[in-house]
This record gives C-alpha cells, sequence and structure tokens, in this order.
C-alpha cells in the first residue's frame, strides 16, 4: 500500500540497512579474527534486549563508488542496563580502524551532551583514536589548526554530574586514550585490548623504543601502572563488569544511590573471631572478612593496581557503599599507586553519596628510595586530603593496624565518624618494632646485658599495646567481638541513608580522573 | 610458563620451594619481608617449580620476577 511519504520511508530503511552493514563485511570478518566484536554486537550484548535507541545512524561518507553511505565510526544512542536509562558510545573500528577522518565529531559530542542534559549514566566502548587528527585530514583541508579535544567542556564537567564508565575494546590511542581514563570505572581487555598516548609507530619514531602494541600498553603494563582500573579476560567480562560497576551508582549526582533488597552475607561470622593471627607479623586473609561483613555477591573490586590498598563497592542490607581495605599478602604499606586509589574510590563515594566503610590496617606511606622516587608523601597526603574533603558518612572498624600519617589519614578523625576497634587493633604514631633502639639507645650502651634488657623494656611496652588501655580512655570509641561487626556496620548504614538526601548534587570539589 | 612476581618492595626472607619441586595452587613458594610482616608468594596454580630468581636475603621491587612455574 502507497502512502504519500512511502517512497522517503522506503529510502530511509535503505539507508538505515547501509549503515547496519558497519565499514563492509571484509571489514567485519577482519575484526572477528582479530577476537573482536563488531560495535553493533557489543551494545546489544550490553544494553538490554532491544532497547537501543540509535541516533544519528544515517551520518556518513560516500564510498568510492558513490553507491553506499559508510556510516561514520562512532554509535551512539539510548538504552537500558538492567532497566535503568543510559547514553552509550561506541567506536567502529571497521570504518578506518576507529580514525577521527571517517567521523563526524559532532555525534561523538552529542553523546557526552545527551548525557549531560538528561543526568545520564555515559558508557564509552573506545576502540581507535577516535578524535584527534591525522595526516590524511591535513592534506585534505589544506591548513592546519590549534587543536582543541573536542566537547572536552562537557567530558570534564560530567565527571562531577553522572557516572561515566569506559572500556578500551581494542588499541586505543591519543584522544581515545583520554576518554578511557576520563572516567570513573575504566577496564582493559587482555589480550585484545591496547592503551597508549600514542601507538607502536609513533614511539618508534619519536624514543626509538621498539615496541608492540601489547608491550606498549597490553594488561601486563597496565595491571600496575594505574591508568585504568581492572584488567579482564574477555569482551563479556567487561561489559559485566560495566553492568556490574553501574549498579552501585545513581544516575547522576541528583539521585541516591540505589538500594535493593539485602542479601545476608556469604561468609560465616564467627570466623572474624579467627581472621587476624595473634603473630604481628603473619598476614590475614581479606576476602573471608569482606564476605562476611557484606551481602553475598556484593563486593565488587575496584582497583587492580593499588597493591595492599584494597579499593571495592559492595552493599549492607543492600546499600552501596564504598570499601577501602588492606590485603596484607599484596603488601603492608600504602605505595603511591595505592594512595591514588584511595583517591578515587573516595572521590568517587563523595561524587555519588556513597557512605564510606574503612577496614583499617594501615601501616602508613609506603618508605624507602623507591617510595621517595615516586613521591609517596605528596601521593599519600593527596588521598588523606580526599578523605578530608569528602562529606559522605564513614565508619571505621580497625582490624589491625593504626601507624604514621597514613593510617592516621584513613578517615577523617576530625569529623564524627563511627569506630569499632577488633581486639587485634594496634596503633601509635611509629610502631614499637625497631623504635625501641633508638629511643633507649644510651641506657642499652651502658647496660651489662643489653639483651635482656632489651627483652624486658619491649615485654613492658607489649603491655601498653593493648587496645583496652586506649579504650579506657576513650582513646578508641569502642573495642568490639569482630563477630558483631555486620550488624554494627548494618545498622550504621540506614543512619548514613538518612542524611544522605541533604548531601545531594554536585561534590564538593570538581572530580579528576 | 607462569611467572611469579613479588606484588610489593620487600626483602628474602626464606625460600620454600626448589627448582623441579611439584606445588598445588596455594602453596608458599618464597615468603617476602617487607615492614616487619612476613608475606608468604603463593603459588597461583598447580604446577612444576621451574627456577627460583631470587636469594634469600635479596632486596626485591614490586613486581620484580621471584620464580618461575611450568
Amino acid at each position: 500500500m502507497s502512502s504519500i511519504w512511502s517512497a522517503e520511508i522506503a529510502e530511509l530503511e535503505r539507508r538505515r540497512a547501509m549503515a547496519d552493514e558497519l565499514g563492509g563485511p571484509e571489514k567485519v570478518r577482519r575484526q572477528h579474527a582479530a577476537g573482536r566484536s563488531t560495535v553493533t554486537e557489543r551494545v546489544t550484548a550490553l544494553l538490554d534486549e532491544g532497547s537501543f535507541e540509535q541516533i544519528g545512524s544515517l551520518a556518513g561518507f560516500p564510498d568510492e563508488t558513490g553507491e553506499r553511505i559508510v556510516p561514520t565510526n562512532f554509535v551512539f544512542g539510548l538504552g537500558t542496563v538492567s532497566g535503568r536509562r543510559v547514553v552509550v558510545g561506541a567506536d567502529d573500528f571497521t570504518v578506518r580502524g576507529g580514525a577521527a577522518d571517517a567521523s563526524i565529531m559532532a555525534k561523538q559530542v552529542d553523546s557526552e551532551r545527551l548525557a549531560a542534559a538528561y543526568r545520564l549514566p555515559l558508557i564509552r566502548l573506545v576502540e581507535g583514536t577516535g578524535g584527534g587528527g591525522s595526516v590524511r585530514m591535513l592534506e585534505r583541508s589544506g591548513y592546519t589548526y590549534v587543536p582543541a579535544n573536542p566537547g572536552w567542556d562537557t567530558v570534564v564537567d560530567n565527571l562531577s554530574l553522572v557516572p561515566v564508565i569506559a572500556a578500551c575494546m581494542g588499541p586505543v590511542a591519543g584522544l581515545g586514550a583520554a576518554r578511557v581514563v576520563m572516567s570513573h570505572f575504566s577496564v582493559l581487555i587482555e589480550g585484545t585490548s591496547q592503551l597508549f598516548v600514542a601507538g607502536p609507530p609513533v614511539v618508534r619514531h619519536a624514543t626509538g623504543e621498539d615496541l608492540d602494541k601489547e608491550q606498549l600498553g597490553g594488561a601486563e603494563v597496565h595491571r600496575r601502572s594505574g591508568a585504568v582500573d581492572q584488567i579482564v579476560p574477555d569482551e563479556p567480562s567487561a561489559l559485566a563488569a560495566i553492568r556490574g560497576f553501574l549498579s552501585y551508582l545513581p544516575s547522576s549526582v541528583y539521585e541516591l544511590p540505589p538500594v535493593i533488597e539485602g542479601r545476608p552475607a556469604a561468609g560465616d561470622a564467627e570466623s572474624l573471631a579467627d581472621a587476624v593471627p595473634r603473630n604481628r607479623r603473619q598476614p590475614y586473609r581479606l576476602r573471608p572478612i569482606l564476605d562476611a561483613v557484606f551481602d553475598e555477591g556484593s563486593v565488587f573490586d575496584y582497583t587492580c593496581y593499588s597493591g595492599s590498598v584494597y579499593t571495592g563497592l559492595a552493599r549492607l542490607d543492600g546499600c552501596p557503599v564504598g570499601v577501602v581495605a588492606t590485603d596484607p599478602y599484596k603488601g603492608a604499606t600504602m605505595t603511591p599507586n595505592g594512595a591514588d586509589a584511595l583517591t578515587r574510590l573516595v572521590d568517587l563515594c563523595e561524587t555519588f553519596h556513597l557512605p564510606i566503610v574503612s577496614l583499617t590496617d594501615q601501616a602508613g606511606m609506603m618508605i624507602g628510595l623507591q617510595a621517595e622516587r615516586t613521591a609517596s608523601i605528596r601521593r599519600g597526603a593527596r588521598a588523606v586530603a580526599a578523605v578530608y574533603q569528602a562529606r559522605v558518612p564513614m565508619a571505621e572498624i580497625i582490624v589491625r593496624r593504626v601507624f604514621g600519617v597514613g593510617g592516621a589519614g584513613q578517615v577523617n578523625r576530625h569529623r564524627y565518624n563511627r569506630q569499632w576497634a577488633w581486639p587485634s587493633g594496634d596503633w601509635g604514631s611509629l610502631p614499637v618494632e625497631g623504635g625501641i633502639e633508638a629511643a633507649y639507645r644510651a641506657d642499652l650502651e651502658s647496660s651489662d646485658d643489653p639483651e635482656a634488657m632489651l627483652a624486658e623494656i619491649r615485654e613492658r611496652l607489649e603491655a601498653l599495646r593493648s587496645p583496652f588501655r586506649t579504650a579506657e580512655r576513650y582513646g578508641v570509641h569502642d573495642v568490639v567481638d569482630p563477630r558483631r561487626s555486620r550488624e554494627l556496620l548494618t545498622r550504621w548504614v540506614h543512619d548514613a541513608y538518612r542524611i544522605l538526601p541533604e548531601l545531594l548534587g554536585p561534590p564538593s570539589f570538581g572530580t579528576r580522573p | 610458563m607462569t611467572d611469579v612476581r613479588a606484588e610489593m618492595s620487600a626483602s628474602v626472607f626464606r625460600i620454600d620451594a626448589s627448582a623441579g619441586d611439584e606445588v598445588a595452587a596455594g602453596d608458599a613458594l618464597i615468603v617476602l619481608e617487607s615492614m616487619k610482616m612476613e608475606i608468604p608468594v603463593l603459588a597461583g596454580s598447580a604446577g612444576v617449580v621451574k627456577e627460583i630468581l631470587v636469594k634469600q636475603g635479596e632486596i626485591v621491587e614490586e613486581g620484580a620476577l621471584l620464580a618461575r612455574l611450568g
């Protein structure tokens, strides 16, 4: 049956179908051969079934024959993740390798503006350079320009407004790499994705380093670099991590975090009484503690590069919280990268109004030459500043050590926070070990039996170290049976959620990546 | 072949495994000492110890290769 606009409607369908062909069957085949999905497959897998509403699919450039419009290499639109509306923007590597000369930059900019205008989470699936210039473009335009990163005002502002989540879905360089890290959470896929400021050919030319993509910016580089938050084994895991991260956050700074029905902890509360060994030289396992404190299946690891500093998201009786703790199997002090991770977690929680739980065990900032060379003190102090700038409620359970500037600053000890210590709590401005010889040098040197004297002094000080002595002076709010930890935190989290509505709105500072 | 690396700057406190040993996932290969704590370095998977690349008392940086499992 013919209607007034039937010819145009048919043309519309023809053009849509052309867009669905992406860079053409040969390029799609190559994408699959490299172990990577197409942009269509990714968006479909990320979003709830049938929910994708594409914007600007008719934009493109005619191919050499003039018969076909090749779509631009950036696909974006709206969709839902677990029923929640989100904006998704994804690079299409099958069209000119995701390079800028096959793009219409306004689409990428609009994906950012859409998220900002409607206060919706933004998910970027980045693959390619995604923006900046290319030599081909220079020749075509015939002039050079002073660069401005496209839409960057919105990209920056979005960090203080809506959750921004990014994944490296293939090799990612330049502006594409910047779009990955300008996020609250980023993932890199082991083996099939790499992240760098500039790729191997540019690096070879500039510095003489002859490295392949994987050596320059693969998983092994970024597992410890701090450029991305998590390394995942494959594309489905990357999309699952994005959905998982989003589940803890509100859609914008103007809404409360999504509370779901609570679940009991998977771990046994009884186990907490045996979690920390009496011997201070022995590490404990962090995972069983997290499992016994937080709702079953709710612990989400945030930063992979932070060494002993564990950062994560979790739920208490269904309420999302940020978690900072220590994994003693990964070290005893806060490394500079660990400090950066703490800054990042606290800033995230302040931005999106998640209360913070600290399972404190902090021996202080990393010491030694390597630490000094990497600005241990300033990066540690920045983390402490982030803690002090946050207004969201905090609660701490002192699991073991609180020493040094790092330990003192893991929570803001100048505002009212709930605080409990396990009997394994051990604190002071400096640990006794190693300090005795320095403090009692003259006495020890003049002693007939310095060994015996040392042992005697140690025993005297050991008795003073009991957390009960601190509690007697109200130097710690309470020493508690570790088995009560979840019960206490669960009561606290509901108190905390009562005051969150007062805090809604932009964070106390402009969020930075 | 799996690389076993140091998670932190530390000194090598003790070596519990030697080349040729069969190990299960979670077995301690080496114990590092850092900030007055003894931190075991565990085998990530079952296998045979191909080589131990550090000596007792040696100082290692974060990320240093300690051993190889095959």
